[in-house]
This record gives structure tokens, sequence and C-alpha cells, in this order.
């Protein structure tokens, strides 16, 4: 099993000591989180499930890299697997078509494919607060993307796990 | 690496990587950046035709360094010191130069204690609480760190003010799932607000939404409003 360039040598090294789990974020969200099971998982290619605590709500916020005796780089392990199980939300492909078209993020089209969300998700209420946020502007197209065939679609999400 | 702080003291020109919330909903942060680098005497050069540098978004390790990379190559015999203020792309371009051929700075990483206390000062801070909030992509992983972890600190009281909540200044916002899962953003973000107290000064764009979103009642600026403040340059914080 290989990762999408996060190769399993990466996180062999994972000695078991479980510091990621003592520093997760996603323990203050009152969930108990061990990232060390996660990777033991992916090690071993088991199945992870789409509703899986860390897939769903790691924030990448680094804290379990940052202590790791070898700085395993689990938010990006849990990233790919996230891409890989295809089950990101409208903001999240609205964010990659954006950049599929234009080569950079235009906020007004990511706010315009992701409403539906938005607007079931209760956000309207924080509209006042965000008013310093809105401002107008067309988007920039960027000429120059020649080496990268990352940017051709997104595909890579169902090429993520073989 | 003194040799580096010494190059940041003095008046440089340097590629300029705004990264796309920068031309939108953190224009304020674009335009302070450009503000302050001016009021040091340094300029900068924006990296023409720069494309997105991937965010938090890519599962694909050598795809994101692919996006981000990108924009390296198209400084190439230009500007090998290239300031790029928003975390998220300041480190996704540092992972991208891996090879270590170009000098990735933070705005933050201008600033030194030296320039600091010359800045010209029309306002101070005095009897002012503040609380700096870094996040987590620019104190974490160690390789795409910046240098000086208590640059914000050091800023907020040349002048004066008052400091609190060191100790929650690199919990998560949760900003990146501000618009996945909301109750995650909140949650975290108010265990930051109870934990700490005062004007909240943030450098990045996801903790900046977090806390604007989240804070009853206090104010969340941008250090480089901060320090137009302090040079009299904004009227109020």
């Amino acid at each position: 099993m290989e990762l999408a360039g996060h190769r399993r040598e990466d996180f062999s090294v994972c000695m078991g000591c479980k510091v990621c789990a003592s520093v997760c974020t996603i323990n203050d969200l009152n969930i108990d989180m061990n990232p060390q099971e996660f990777l033991l998982k992916v090690f071993m290619g088991e199945e992870i499930k789409a509703d899986n605590p860390l897939v769903r709500y790691c924030t990448s916020c680094y804290r379990c890299t940052s202590a790791c005796p070898w700085q395993i780089r689990i938010p990006e392990v849990v990233r790919a697997v996230k891409e890989s199980l295809g089950i990101e939300a409208r903001f999240e492909k609205a964010f990659k078509m954006s950049l599929n078209i234009w080569g950079r993020v235009y906020e007004p089209f990511v706010v315009v494919m992701s409403a539906p969300d938005l607007l079931k998700g209760g956000y309207i209420k924080y509209l006042p607060k965000w008013m310093e946020y809105a401002g107008f502007h067309f988007p920039h197209k960027v000429k120059r993307l020649s080496t990268s065939n990352a940017l051709k679609g997104g595909s890579s999400s169902k090429e993520g796990r073989s | 690496m003194a040799a580096l702080l010494k190059k940041a003291g003095r008046n440089m020109e340097y590629g300029y990587y705004p990264g796309c919330s920068l031309t939108g909903s953190a224009k304020k942060l674009d335009q302070g950046v450009r503000q302050v680098c001016k009021k040091l005497g340094h300029s900068l050069m924006e990296i023409p035709d720069w494309n997105c540098c991937g965010a938090l978004e890519y599962g694909d390790r050598n795809e994101l360094l692919s996006i981000s990379g990108e924009n390296l190559k198209k400084t190439e015999g230009m500007h090998r010191e290239i300031v790029v203020p928003c975390p998220a792309c300041y480190k996704n371009l540092k992972d991208a130069d891996s090879d270590k051929s170009y000098n990735i700075l933070s705005p933050l990483e201008l600033l030194n204690s030296d320039n600091l206390s010359k800045m010209e000062q029309k306002n101070d801070l005095k009897g002012q609480v503040f609380f700096p909030y870094y996040g987590c992509l620019l104190m974490r992983p160690e390789g795409s760190s910046i240098r000086n972890k208590n640059i914000m600190e050091d800023a907020i009281s040349v002048f004066g003010g008052d400091i609190d909540g060191e100790k929650m200044k690199d919990r998560c916002c949760g900003g990146n799932q501000l618009f996945l899962n909301k109750w995650v953003t909140e949650k975290l973000s108010n265990l930051i607000l109870t934990k700490s107290k005062g004007t909240i000064v943030v450098f990045c764009p996801f903790c900046h939404m977090a806390m604007k979103t989240f804070a009853e009642g206090r104010k969340v600026i941008y250090l480089t409003d901060l320090l137009l403040y302090v040079m009299g340059e904004n009227k109020s914080l």
C-alpha cells in the first residue's frame, strides 16, 4: 500500500510512544484520540472508515508532529486518507475546482459553490461579523502552470490509495 | 543565522507572495504588510503570475509540493528572499523549497528588537491588554516555523502594552474546520478565548476569521494593524 507520496517508511518509524495522543487537539473536543492507532492501521493496510474522528476533525495543527520523536507528519497522512476516501465536503471540492479553473482560490466562487452547506449549516448569523471580509474583485487567471500536471483535475482523490 | 537576521535588519528588496486569502478576505493583512514593509524601508516585488500554494487541501504530498513549488520557479533569477505573510502559504513554500535555495520569510521575521525600537512612535499601547495569538502553522512543524516565537510579544511590550494568554498562543483555533464542522472551530476557539483576555492580535487569516466569528465583544486585529496604529498610520486599533 502506498499513500500518495506518503511512503510506508514515513510512518514505519513510529515507536508507538503515543505522545501524539497526549497532545492531539481532537481531545479538546471530548473525543479520545490516539493518532498512533491510526498510523498503525494505515501501516497494516486496514480499512479506515469515513467516520473516523481523525479523518473528520483533524485541524492540521501539527501538535502531534511537533511532539513526535520522529516528527511524523500525521496531519498529512490523515489528509491523504481523507482524499482517498472521497468524502470531501462541498467547500473542499470548490476550493480545488477554483484552483483548476484559475490557478488561485477565488473566494466568491467557493462561497457560491458551497452555499447549500453554508445556508443549512447556520452560517448566516455570522454575516454581520464577516462584513470586513467582503469586497469584490475579479478572479485573476494564472497563465503559467506548465510543469504542474497536478492541476489537471481532481483525479487524485481516486488514486490516493492503491 | 546571525547573518540572516542581520540581513533582515537592512533595507532590502524581497520577492512577495501574497497568497489567495490576501487578495480577498485578508486584504487588510496584505495592505498592512505592504505598508509596514515600506515604513521599514523594504520593497516588496510581487512574484509575477503566482498561483495558489494548495493550502491544506491536498493529500498527495507530491501534488501539493508541485503546486507550491511552481511559485518558486516563477521567481527564479529574480529573488532568493521571499516574504510570505499567510502561515499556510509560508509552510507550503518552505516545504517546496527542499534544497533550501530560497529564504522564505514571514513578515514577522523582518521584525527584530532593533527595528521595533527604532520605529517612529506616535501612539503607545500603555494600559492596554493584548493576547498575541500565533496559532499553529507559524509555530509548527519545527522545519517550517518562524525563528523568533516571541516576536509579537516583543512588539507589543516595546510599545508598552500588556500581554495575556501566553499559554494559549500556539493552540489551535480549528480555523480550517470553520466551513466543514463549525462546532469544532467554535469549541476550540472558545477554549482559547476563555483562557485569554484583551485585544486578540493575530497574523493568520484562518485565526483572524475564527476569532472574529466566535469572540464576543473583543477586538481581533492583525499585528500589522497594531504597528500601523503605533506609527500613527491608523487612527485607532
